[in-house]
């Protein structure tokens, strides 16, 4: 059973507009959530639990409908929307007495390991935090009420690679051996390459992709090369085409990649295809 | 709600409004605007208010499993709160400034009763200015205090002006005899009435804002 379901989700501000956003976040699945900055990754998160009004569409977590449901669901899944950044003042003490009050399912043993294993003490104020340790706090407290499915938005920005490789070992964890499933947006596609099962890809509030990221990444190849080697046909589709110094790099579709004849055709990464994909609307 | 409420005290409170609490002693002033010890508390409210915007109080709220309108109730059982601690805090001044201090308040109303009840109907006008003015976009703050100050002095000049100009009312409310303790008891139970119906007005409207929201 998919563990978060949107259907033909529509929401109109005056400048930006989610248009149709559907896509499936199956169970023990870890989704990257992809995009420019603006494209609509937060905006469709905050519509997902009821903190914006959608015009149209529905949202089911566990098959039950936000709306009507939207307090048993909000029990089994956990939010965290950058870091914890909020009760400056406020000793990590305080916030998990009051935080851990809301969850039936409160694990304080589990709560303890993970404040030791990130190395965080309960009696420091959040004003004290470095960026990277108020997230390491803020997901501490996400993932201590055994929360069946975890909504982050942005978790590692701001980590140094030793504590983005830490955090996403312990998504890893979570999903293998709790069995959650994972939400997370990023602009960090490497994170993605390295633990992401799926990928949701939006561009200008439309979804774009949203498929298993094999799937996804077999689906481009980057191609290289001189422009002579080009016939104007096969230039025509190439996808963010770039020509500096009498070579050009560009993405192709798998299926136009044959046709690439005397050129460097390689796989493509996340970041390349995101990169090359927005390139074409800037630069045509 | 308990959970909630919780959470309001221990870290949404700002800590002016438990120092407002001491500022009843200012009914032991001989002569002073006593609606002033009462109004500190409203200054208060407007700072948990506005500390709450500096600590993302609302997005911490609001993801954690509850509904939008009770991060509200919570808010509103919180204000009235201090609201009546002002209150209650004042009784034992008003008392020692009534049996120990025998000169007439030459800058408004006697502490007594009618006092007490023109203060509720002062904090149900705050509540009803100040909340739904908030609720509205959940981050503006001064505007909202600023038209609820307006409203609140406009009401105890016109409150001290009624009392002054219209013949009988001074005797019967502004004065620390027993005579006028009927007239007194009437002011109180009717502010009462007042802030009870205001603030849960107030609260009403500031529900249906707050869920209008898009956070």
């Amino acid at each position: 059973m998919d563990v978060l379901t949107i259907n033909h989700l529509n929401k109109k501000y005056e400048k930006f507009q989610l248009r149709d956003v559907s896509f499936q976040v199956g169970q023990g699945r870890i989704m990257g959530f992809i995009g420019r900055n603006g494209a609509g990754k937060t905006t469709t998160m905050k519509s997902m639990l009821n903190l914006v009004h959608t015009e149209s569409g529905s949202i089911h977590f566990f098959g039950l409908e936000m709306k009507a449901h939207e307090f048993e669901i909000k029990q089994r899944i956990a939010c965290i929307f950058g870091a914890a950044n909020y009760y400056a003042q406020s000793s990590l003490r305080s916030i998990a007495d009051v935080y851990s009050r809301f969850y039936k399912t409160w694990d304080e043993a589990l709560y303890r390991s993970y404040l030791e294993r990130f190395e965080l003490d309960p009696g420091k104020k959040i004003r004290q935090l470095s960026q990277g340790m108020s997230i390491k706090f803020a997901l501490a407290l996400a993932l201590s009420h055994h929360a069946e499915f975890l909504i982050l938005d942005e978790p590692t920005s701001g980590l140094d690679p030793l504590s983005r490789d830490e955090l996403l070992t312990v998504f890893e964890n979570i999903v293998d051996q709790e069995g959650a499933s994972i939400l997370f947006s990023t602009h960090i596609t490497s994170d993605l390459d390295k633990n992401a099962d799926d990928i949701t890809y939006i561009k200008n509030g439309e979804i774009v992709a949203s498929q298993p990221k094999q799937a996804f990444l077999d689906a481009y190849r980057m191609v290289e090369g001189t422009p002579d080697a080009l016939s104007s046909a096969l230039k025509q589709k190439i996808i963010g085409y770039h020509e500096r110094k009498g070579e050009f790099s560009g993405l192709l579709r798998k299926c136009d990649a044959g046709e690439a004849h005397g050129c460097s055709v390689t796989p493509a990464d996340l970041e390349t295809i995101m990169v090359y994909t927005e390139r074409k609307e800037t630069h045509e | 709600m308990n959970n909630l409420v919780y959470k309001e005290f221990k870290l949404s409170v700002h800590t002016t409004s438990y120092l407002f609490l001491f500022l009843p002693a200012m009914l032991l002033i001989p002569s002073y605007p006593y609606y002033v010890a009462f109004f500190y508390q409203t200054l208060g409210i407007f700072f948990t208010f506005l500390n709450g915007n500096t600590t993302n109080d609302i997005t911490f709220t609001t993801l954690l499993p509850i509904r939008k309108r009770d991060a509200v109730k919570a808010r509103v059982i919180t204000v009235v709160a201090f609201e009546l601690l002002q209150i209650i805090v004042s009784i034992p001044f008003a008392i020692v400034r009534l049996r120990l201090i025998p000169l007439e308040n030459q800058a408004g109303m006697e502490a007594n009763m009618a006092l007490f009840g023109l203060v509720f109907v002062m904090f149900g006008i705050f509540n009803i200015i100040f909340l739904p003015g908030f609720y509205k976009t959940a981050y503006k703050t001064g505007a909202p205090f600023l038209w609820a100050c307006l409203a609140m002095t406009l009401f105890t000049v016109a409150a001290e002006a009624a009392i002054h100009l219209i013949p009988g009312w001074g005797a019967a409310l502004d004065n620390v005899g027993t005579a006028g303790l009927p007239a007194q008891a009437g002011v109180l139970l009717t502010g009462v009435l007042a802030f009870v119906g205001l603030t849960y007005l107030a609260y009403t409207r500031s529900v249906q804002r707050f869920e209008a929201l898009d956070l």
